[in-house]
């Protein structure tokens, strides 16, 4: 078997963040974040509840304009570009979204078809048999003729991403792919997208907060505290780092056992005469 | 992407070269179909493509239905290991027959 | 007092700020759906929705306008000793005022409300982003068949409902009160005019176009308010609103559309 060099660029970066500020009113959500998302890796943005990264990843789909800063996704500046240059980049990139996102009037299969019947000239066969290949990606196969509302939850999170990478994207964006959902679920999500990674050469961006996947599927690890960038670097690098804060989340403590028995029961029952 | 078909008296050989993507994959659909619909076997030689996504696939997938339903001899030849990635992920690699050279086809088809 | 004036002046606000992305949608989905490729299925999925499925509502609501009317004219015109009118006077109401304003309501009660609801919902569950995010235009994909299909659904019910309320009439005095068949027939032929078909047919389509688009709007851009950030309870909040803003938008135009053309 010959192998030619891939045409594809995986050096360099898909995604350049730079000064990214973003202001809710007058509370900042995010002030100044730089982040680099490099080609054909699977970068992960980790942190707590609150910190922004739903709001830096809704900026990055150009689902919401920062206040400042640019953000470069494959070479265009999507806080300055035209509509018409968004939605070319939007036919480069899949998301998934948190809740699934699928449109609750259509089947999974024609979810999973929406965008090829928008944006291609594919044959009726094509498309079917597209469909039923991403389908068996996720293991998906059985459930193409149900509705949304009779999927469960790690059966939505993976028909909602055979639907993200329906036409290939060279860009895949996963919000929270492992909440709610069970140990071994997960765990198969966490291969496709390594599988994904490695034989569509795609450059995965995956938003989460659960430590365990996140270390497993990572090649760049990037830490958010509230509105910034901690940390941003390989698993190891991340493990090693000196940050307080970084460390706090990596070994996050159990609850402390009651000590003062009197202030517990207080706090529970208020104030008894 | 590019094509070239290329026929002997017992079956026709599509070369695929380049990138088949979501632009090309109806004209490789097309190619494939015709030859098949022409009543010939068809060998699809792999081994310049630099990519192929789940559209190209697809017709490969389509043209193996098609030739299968015809009785007809169908095969991929020298899978690039891009094409090769694709094939192992849509755990495809198992069902098409692959082959090395044109000979062992020959051999095949006469089988 | 002076919270009192900072309500009133924030709820006019806010009211102008909608109002403007009204029209912001009413712009965005035209220059949408003018770009290629041009789909007509949805828009017939629509209609089917908005239009067809209304029909047996608007059936019995016209019947009933119908009948109502009849009888409070035969009483009005019966003081008056003057019931050859009666013709004249249902088929006039009907075509000029009733049929295009209950129509327009009653499509708002059945269609708009359910518009309102589902741009809502797609709204908080993110598929109004996953549109965008498949680089296809939600104005175009989910906003415009609608709006379509109501410019050209509201019409057609109108005249629906024109129809039977008129039979209702007849049903009424001829039938009921035997005002004789002749005098009630041809005083709707003789008094109902074009310019009075016309009145109703323009009345119909700018409904048709406010109801559905007011609707539209509510759902659609639902994140950009108070109700945004309340998940099911703000779909019912803003399906409400809609309900309420688009029949005052049909009251108030309906006399506009009055005033303007004789």
């Amino acid at each position: 078997m010959t192998s030619p060099t891939p045409s594809l660029n995986i050096t360099g970066n898909a995604i350049e963040v730079r000064k990214l500020t973003v202001d809710y009113g007058a509370r900042r959500i995010l002030s100044n974040i730089d982040l680099d998302i490099p080609s054909g890796k699977v970068s992960v943005i980790m942190g707590g509840s609150g910190t922004g990264k739903s709001t830096l990843l809704r900026c990055i789909l150009g689902l919401k304009l920062p206040t400042s800063g640019s953000i470069h996704m494959l070479g265009t500046d999507i806080t300055t570009a035209t509509t018409a240059q968004l939605y070319q980049l939007r036919k480069q990139t899949g998301v998934a979204f948190q809740g699934g996102a699928l449109f609750s009037s259509m089947s999974v299969a024609e979810n999973i078809q929406l965008a090829l019947r928008e944006h291609t000239n594919l044959d009726e066969s094509t498309i079917q048999i597209m469909t039923r290949i991403k389908l068996d990606m996720v293991d998906m196969l059985h459930a193409e003729h149900l509705m949304p509302s009779e999927l469960s939850g790690g059966m939505t999170k993976r028909a909602a991403l055979a639907r993200a990478i329906i036409m290939d994207p060279k860009l895949l964006f996963f919000d929270e792919p492992s909440a709610g959902l069970d140990p071994s679920t997960s765990a198969e999500l966490d291969e496709l997208i390594l599988l994904l990674r490695d034989s569509l050469k795609m450059t995965i961006v995956v938003v989460t907060h659960e430590l365990e996947s996140a270390f497993k599927i990572a090649d760049q690890i990037s830490i958010m505290g509230k509105g910034i960038i901690l940390a941003t670097g390989t698993p190891e690098e991340i493990r090693a780092s000196a940050d307080p804060e970084v460390q706090g989340l990596l070994h996050r403590k159990p609850r402390e056992t009651v000590v003062d028995t009197e202030a517990h029961l207080k706090a529970l029952v208020g104030e008894t005469s | 992407m590019q094509t070239n078909i290329t026929s002997t008296a017992s079956y026709d050989l599509l070369t695929l070269s380049g990138e088949v993507d979501l632009h090309y994959s109806p004209t490789l659909r097309e190619n494939i179909l015709g030859s098949l619909k022409a009543g010939k076997p068809l060998l699809v030689d792999l081994a310049q493509v630099s990519y192929i996504d789940s559209s190209g696939i697809a017709s490969l997938v389509e043209g193996f239905q098609t030739a299968k339903s015809a009785k007809l001899g169908y095969g991929l030849l020298n899978v690039s290991s891009p094409a090769m990635q694709v094939l192992t992920l849509t755990r495809l690699d198992k069902i098409f027959a692959l082959y090395t050279s044109t000979d062992q086809f020959e051999t095949a088809l006469q089988a | 007092m002076i919270k009192a004036l900072e309500k009133l002046g924030t709820e006019v606000l806010d009211g102008l700020e909608m109002a403007g992305r009204t029209c912001n949608l009413l712009l965005l989905t035209l220059w949408q759906m003018l770009q290629p490729p041009y789909r007509f299925y949805p828009i017939v999925r629509q209609m089917y929705f908005i239009g067809a499925r209304s029909i047996s509502l608007i059936i019995i609501s016209g019947v009933t306008i119908g009948m109502v009317l009849g009888l409070q004219f035969y009483y009005i015109l019966a003081r008056f000793g003057s019931v050859n009118l009666l013709g004249q006077g249902v088929a006039l109401g009907v075509i000029r005022e009733l049929g295009p304003v209950m129509t327009a309501l009653m499509v708002v009660g059945r269609a708009g409300s359910a518009i309102t609801a589902e741009l809502g919902i797609m709204r908080t569950t993110s598929q109004i982003d996953a549109l965008e995010c498949m680089a296809i235009s939600p104005g175009k994909f989910m906003v415009g068949p609608k709006v379509i299909a109501g410019i050209l659904s509201v019409p057609l019910l109108t005249h629906i409902f024109d129809f039977v309320a008129l039979f209702g009439g007849y049903f009424v005095g001829v039938v009921m009160f035997s005002v004789p068949e002749g005098s009630y027939m041809n005083g709707m032929v003789d008094a109902v005019q074009w310019v009075d078909v016309r009145l109703g047919l323009v009345k119909s389509l700018i409904f048709g176009l406010l109801v559905t688009l007011i609707c539209c709007a509510q759902g659609y851009y639902m994140h950009l308010t108070k109700a945004g950030s309340q998940g099911a309870e703000g779909v019912s909040f803003v399906t409400t609103n809609a309900v309420v803003l688009s029949s005052i938008a049909v009251l108030f135009s309906d006399f506009l559309i009055g005033a303007l053309l004789p």
